[in-house]
């Protein structure tokens, strides 16, 4: 009975018994790698990457607050949410990775899983972010989203129909109960973590694997119904089950993407050495390519059953993309996001360098803001025609304000990592992820 | 894999066309000598054992273990192995089988209407490409990796040595090839011994 007791614990037991625990945090403490300076980040350090993004990122978002005055405020709005939805992306990758590894009690993630959970944490802003859209679209009756104006919804068949679902006080509730499920789960793991660090109390990681398992299907009800909400009603006949899929599979790429840059800039400020080694980045490159493979499978088979059954309200989203001058996104989606990332990616040695992997990393964030690009931006030409041939100070707009609201949540986020140790330093399974390496 | 390795691969599969090389050792009876085997009773002993044969400079040789030993790739100088190459030519002639296929026929051979789609359209390919791009990689993992394991085969010399048996059960045993080049028996036998090997012997190839 006992045996049994210890190989399935209740989430305040652990099988590891106290004298073996303190033998651990022993060995722990006597490791050199695990030393103050090496799993800490100073703020001066982090400044040093910090700061400069953070004056691009203001520099930007002033470029595209005068574009509200000098192109159109839709389109800028469009802009910011481009880059919204791309952080939002990283944010719920990595609430989506951290609760995996919880779940699946991962040993070689460890020395990593801080910067998941910092990057979940940081999911307030593009929460709060996707609040103030929310809120804007409804008091505008509707900027990108056409159902939430009176004139559309004006004797509209569909709307009368969509309507318990599609209307403007439903929407602003749902926004605001994915942002408080977001912040609760990202919010309850990192301080799990951190108070681990602190008191060395290995039930916490029980308890995060507990939770994490009901936060799993949380977090998918909420990701889809807010692609739904955000991404999907930006054209209101259009309809799509592989759609919160679709947002997800950018989620956890862009995620692991993030991480790889981090964890590289991490190293290359002489942090985290033999702690996050190549073996690490090797399996985090594997993590990228399957989502990148996994991305295109999704992105094709709804491409592909909307082709094949030829139905006008659902081809009309492509046709219309295609038609109006966004052809050629569509091919850079099908070349740059996944045939180039997936032949480079496939080598090994790519995925166990940790400048190439994070070189990758950027190179899939841009892939990542393209496709969010393709959704958004035709929507614009497809509400007024004269946005059909964007001018180059269009273009500008977008641009900069993709950029101010990545290169803001970069700032924010190099912030975060001085703020705890760069590993959770007292995990129970921590030995495992120092000596992790990849026996393929 | 230069000529000769290419005529031993050929002779394991079809060995009625052709001629085995003349043997470079031949025991007392006249047989072939197959290689020399020397046993070890524990890991890091046969560990560190391999590290002295890969240092010395040997290719033909196998370490035998009833259990997976970590790191014994790095401890016997393992290159990286070719499948993945083969793994991935196979993987570019499916999908190009299945491009072919598909254009030739619905294009140019039998142009039909279905459902009104264009006869060149490449979506109703690419599931097809898919698969056949799937299996034909599938199918070289597999094959490949048997033919480059030299399987299947009916019998192997060192089932002859009856001490061989062992390595399923508590034995750890390095076995070197007569046909490596630096192999020689007086030389080889004392690296073996210098490695920590006992019950060193020469296994004669009995077909």
């Amino acid at each position: 009975m006992s045996q049994i007791a210890a190989n399935h614990p209740a989430p305040d037991i652990t099988a590891l018994s106290d004298e073996q625990w303190a033998h651990r945090l022993e060995s722990f403490a006597k490791d050199a790698r695990l030393h103050e300076d090496n799993i800490s980040m100073p703020k001066a350090v982090a400044s040093k990457i910090g700061l400069p993004m953070l004056v691009v990122g203001l520099l930007m978002l002033v470029v595209s607050a005068i574009g509200i005055f000098s192109v159109s405020f839709s389109h800028t709005l469009a802009g910011l949410e481009i880059g919204i939805f791309t952080i939002l992306a990283i944010s719920l990758g990595s609430l989506f990775w951290t609760m995996v590894f919880h779940a699946l009690n991962a040993g070689w993630s460890i020395t990593m899983r801080r910067q998941f959970e910092n990057l979940a944490s940081l999911v307030w802003i593009p929460a709060l972010c996707l609040i103030a859209i929310a809120i804007i679209e409804v008091l505008n009756q509707g900027v990108l989203l056409t159902w939430l104006d009176p004139a559309v919804r004006e004797g509209n068949h569909l709307l009368e129909v969509k309507a318990p679902y599609l209307n403007a006080n439903f929407f602003i509730i749902r926004v605001f109960i994915y942002a408080i499920c977001w912040i609760v789960l990202s919010r309850l793991l990192l301080g799990w973590s951190r108070k681990s660090d602190e008191t060395g109390d290995r039930a916490l990681g029980r308890k995060a694997r507990f939770w994490s398992s009901f936060g799993i299907p949380v977090f998918a009800l909420s990701t889809t119904f807010c692609a739904f909400d955000f991404l999907m009603s930006l054209d209101y006949r259009f309809f799509s089950t592989m759609w919160g899929v679709y947002f997800f599979a950018s989620c956890a790429l862009g995620s692991a993407s993030t991480i790889a840059i981090v964890m590289t800039l991490t190293k290359s400020a002489g942090k985290l050495q033999g702690v996050v080694t190549n073996e690490h980045f090797h399996d985090l490159g594997k993590l990228v390519f399957a989502f990148i493979v996994f991305w295109t499978y999704v992105t094709f088979s709804q491409y592909f059953l909307i082709w094949y059954s030829n139905i006008p309200e659902e081809t009309m989203w492509f046709t219309a993309r295609r038609e109006i001058g966004f052809d050629w996104l569509f091919k850079v989606m099908i070349i740059g996001h996944f045939i180039f990332p997936f032949l480079v990616l496939i080598w090994r040695p790519i995925k166990r360098s940790p400048k190439l992997l994070s070189i990758m990393g950027a190179y899939i964030l841009v892939m990542i803001a393209l496709d969010m690009a393709w959704i958004i931006l035709p929507m614009l030409a497809v509400q007024d025609p004269s946005h059909a041939t964007p001018k180059i100070s269009e273009h500008l707009i977008t641009v900069a304000s993709v950029l101010g609201v990545v290169m803001i949540y970069g700032w924010f986020a190099t912030m975060k990592m001085t703020k705890s140790p760069l590993i959770p330093t007292k995990d129970p399974m921590l030995h495992e992820a120092l000596s992790h390496k990849n026996y393929v | 894999m230069n000529h000769k390795d290419l005529i031993s691969f050929a002779a394991d599969y079809f060995p009625m066309l052709v001629r085995k090389p003349a043997p470079k050792y031949v025991s007392e009876s006249g047989n072939r000598i197959h290689g020399m085997v020397a046993e070890f009773h524990e890991t890091p002993k046969v560990f560190h054992a391999a590290e002295m044969v890969r240092d010395a400079g040997y290719s033909k040789w196998d370490v035998h273990s009833p259990f997976p030993i970590h790191d014994i790739e790095t401890a016997m100088g393992f290159k990286p192995t070719k499948l993945p190459m083969m793994a991935g030519a196979a993987a570019i002639t499916g999908v190009s089988i299945g491009a072919l296929l598909q254009w030739g026929t619905t294009t140019f051979l039998y142009p039909t209407v279905v459902q009104g789609k264009p006869f060149d359209a490449w979506e109703p390919f690419v599931p097809v490409m898919f698969e056949l791009g799937i299996l034909l990689t599938a199918f070289m993992c597999i094959f490949g990796m048997l033919a480059l394991n030299g399987l299947p085969r009916f019998h192997h010399p060192l089932f002859s040595h009856e001490r061989f048996y062992k390595v399923s059960d508590d034995r750890f045993m390095i076995c070197i090839e007569s046909h490596d080049p630096k192999f020689d028996p007086s030389a080889t036998r004392a690296l073996l011994e210098k490695a920590g090997g006992t019950d060193i012997a020469l296994i004669e190839d009995d077909d």
